[in-house]
């Protein structure tokens, strides 16, 4: 379903130019679960949100179902993260000033399906707190809406970066078995983590990043 | 989700930011509709004043000296139906409210006790309707026929429902009921009597012959006078104009200067409250940098990045024009009571001002949010919600 093909990116802050991305290649199968660790900046995140298509790399490929993303137009790549891709961010990034219903429902095509946004906050447990705004939850409250924000449409591939990394073991534990689950609905999921032990029990491939390149 | 319950809510949550923004273009709409409804009052209040002070053109034979009016009884006459041809012509449009008139130096009235005064005498045609220009409220003297008005100080010499009695060159005596006994402040018309026209004319002697026009002409900074001089020398070449001074110029001064001023206030508070609005949409893009990058994450386009944004900038223009008309004509009616003799009733809210406001200061509060708006867009969605 994806294919990475050298994936190069490089950043230049004061004259220095730093490699965050390093002929980067592997492929992601649907059904995948893979999980990329590495020390901090070793470019795990650059590396997601390259696949995301939120960054454009300097060279190589990402190759979606055959087609190159970073030959896609704007608007080609607006529609790829709407239908394709779903983010799961370590902070969360809900919007303040709209509650947990309309946080999710903010990201639905229209007509927008109240009934499944209802299973999926049941299934998470916030069903309560559709009309409580960021403000008032917990983290792992906060963590679940934005998971459900982020498969809702669903997509076919789930990028995570960090999505444990603010959450106490048992919140990380319900939203890892919450990624599990999306997974065994047959979605791809690349999870970016630098600790990555509770979720290696959910990987099926494991890459470790460093300095920007694939060392395991 | 509706993107206008989304802006709106952002509003409510950034509250701080939304009202100063607001309040930006309260100041603006305030600032700028009390002045404007200040200035058209001040120009309602010349007209008025003008009005009060008379009629201030005169249109006269060439070669007549003004002060004959008053001292000898010999001036030029001309055809009165002069006043005729002019309010008939199409192209005769600089002055208004034309009145004939036939004004002379009386010089041996006799009054009731016996005593001899040289007085003022002015026969006044009704006055005349300019076919061609939309019609007007009557102005200057409305004496009707077989009466006369008399000015303060011939009035004290003559008891209250005594006839007035005046010799025609053919010695009679011709009199006329008093119908108003003018109030002093008049000028010469103290020392003088007001008749219709047509009497004074058979008084004496003088059937269907006037030596002045009186006439109107509005704003005399503007070249008016001159159009008026052309247009009246063009139909009778052997008439003049003159513009008679009045409080009403020293008002229109007033006016013309509180405009000047205006035309410097407005753009310059608009233009200050332009510059303090684009900056706190700046502010207000960059704190929502995350919120937009999740925008951008999750598929947004720019063009509904750049929508909420201006929307903002669009309905607290469309607040801020709304409270500003109000609280603009709220300060004008306040102050204009304070300032204004003649018309301080009058000031009203100007509603086609509104239909203005509300569609320009909108526009500009959104044009304003443009370039946040557009930096906006560019947000690195990576940058902002990258987690290393």
């Amino acid at each position: 379903m994806l294919d990475i093909v050298k994936l190069t990116k490089k950043y230049t802050k004061n004259n220095n130019i730093f490699t965050a991305l390093n002929e980067v290649s592997f492929k992601v199968d649907e059904g995948d679960f893979i999980v990329v660790n590495g020390p901090s900046g070793s470019g795990k995140s650059t590396l997601l949100h390259t696949i995301g298509g939120l960054i454009r790399p300097d060279s190589g490929q990402v190759l979606f179902k055959g087609k190159n993303i970073n030959l896609f137009t704007g608007k080609e790549l607006e529609l790829y993260r709407k239908r394709n891709v779903g983010f799961v961010f370590q902070q969360f990034h809900l919007l303040p000033y709209l509650t947990v219903f309309e946080n999710i429902k903010m990201v639905c095509p229209k007509p927008v399906n109240r009934r499944k946004i209802n299973e999926y906050m049941e299934k998470c447990s916030i069903l309560p707190l559709e009309n409580k705004y960021p403000s008032e939850l917990s983290v792992g409250e906060k963590q679940r809406t934005a998971f459900i924000r982020a498969i809702i449409t669903s997509p076919d591939i789930l990028l995570a970066d960090e999505p444990t990394g603010n959450l106490d073991p048992v919140n990380s534990e319900v939203i890892l078995s919450l990624i599990g689950e999306f997974h065994k609905g047959g979605k791809a999921v690349i999870l970016v983590s630098h600790n990555p032990g509770a979720a290696a029990k959910y990987a099926t491939k494991s890459i470790v990043l460093s300095e920007g390149q694939i060392i395991n | 989700m509706n993107a206008v319950i989304l802006v709106i809510k952002e509003i409510f949550y950034r509250k701080v930011n939304s009202f100063i923004i607001l309040l930006t273009v309260i100041v603006a709409g305030t600032v700028s509709v009390a002045i404007y409804s200040l200035s058209r009052a001040s120009e309602n209040e010349t007209r008025k004043i003008m009005r009060e002070q008379g009629l201030n053109l005169y249109i006269y034979p060439k070669g007549t000296n003004l002060i004959d009016f008053y001292s000898v009884n010999n001036t030029p006459v001309f055809p009165e139906n002069y006043v005729d041809v002019l309010a008939e012509s199409k192209t005769f449009d600089a002055v208004r409210h034309l009145t004939g008139i036939l004004q002379l130096k009386y010089p041996d009235w006799t009054d009731p006790n016996g005593s001899r005064h040289q007085i003022l005498v002015a026969g006044y045609k009704d006055e005349a309707v300019q076919r061609y220009l939309p019609g007007q409220e009557t102005m200057g003297f409305d004496v009707p026929k077989g009466t006369v008005h008399v000015g303060s100080l011939i009035s004290t010499n003559i008891p209250e429902g005594d006839l007035f009695k005046i010799r025609g060159k053919n010695g009679k005596i011709y009199e006329f009921p008093i119908t108003k006994r003018l109030e002093e402040g008049k000028g010469m018309l103290d020392q003088g009597v007001a008749f219709y026209l047509e009497d004074l004319q058979q008084v004496l002697g003088m059937e269907g012959q006037i030596n002045k026009i009186e006439a109107l002409g509005c704003v005399c900074h503007d070249g008016r006078i001159k159009n008026a001089r052309s247009q009246v020398q063009a139909i009778f070449s052997d008439l003049e104009v003159a513009e008679i001074g009045s409080i009403a110029d020293a008002r229109e001064n007033q006016r013309l200067m509180m405009n000047k001023y205006g035309s410097f206030i407005i753009p310059f508070v608009i233009l200050s409250a332009l510059l303090i609005s684009g900056l706190l949409f700046y502010s207000n893009v960059v704190t929502r940098r995350r919120e937009i990058g999740i925008m951008i994450a999750t598929g947004k386009s720019k063009y509904y990045i750049l929508l909420i944004i201006m929307m903002k900038a669009f309905l607290l223009g469309l607040a801020g024009t709304i409270i500003g008309f109000f609280a603009g004509t709220a300060i004008a009616e306040y102050f204009g009571r304070e300032i204004f003799r003649f018309t301080a009733q009058d000031i009203e809210p100007l509603w086609n001002v509104l239909g203005y406001v509300i569609f320009i200061f909108p526009v500009l509060w959104t044009l304003s949010g443009w370039i946040p708006a557009l930096m906006a867009t560019q947000v690195d969605a990576a940058r902002t919600l990258s987690s290393e």
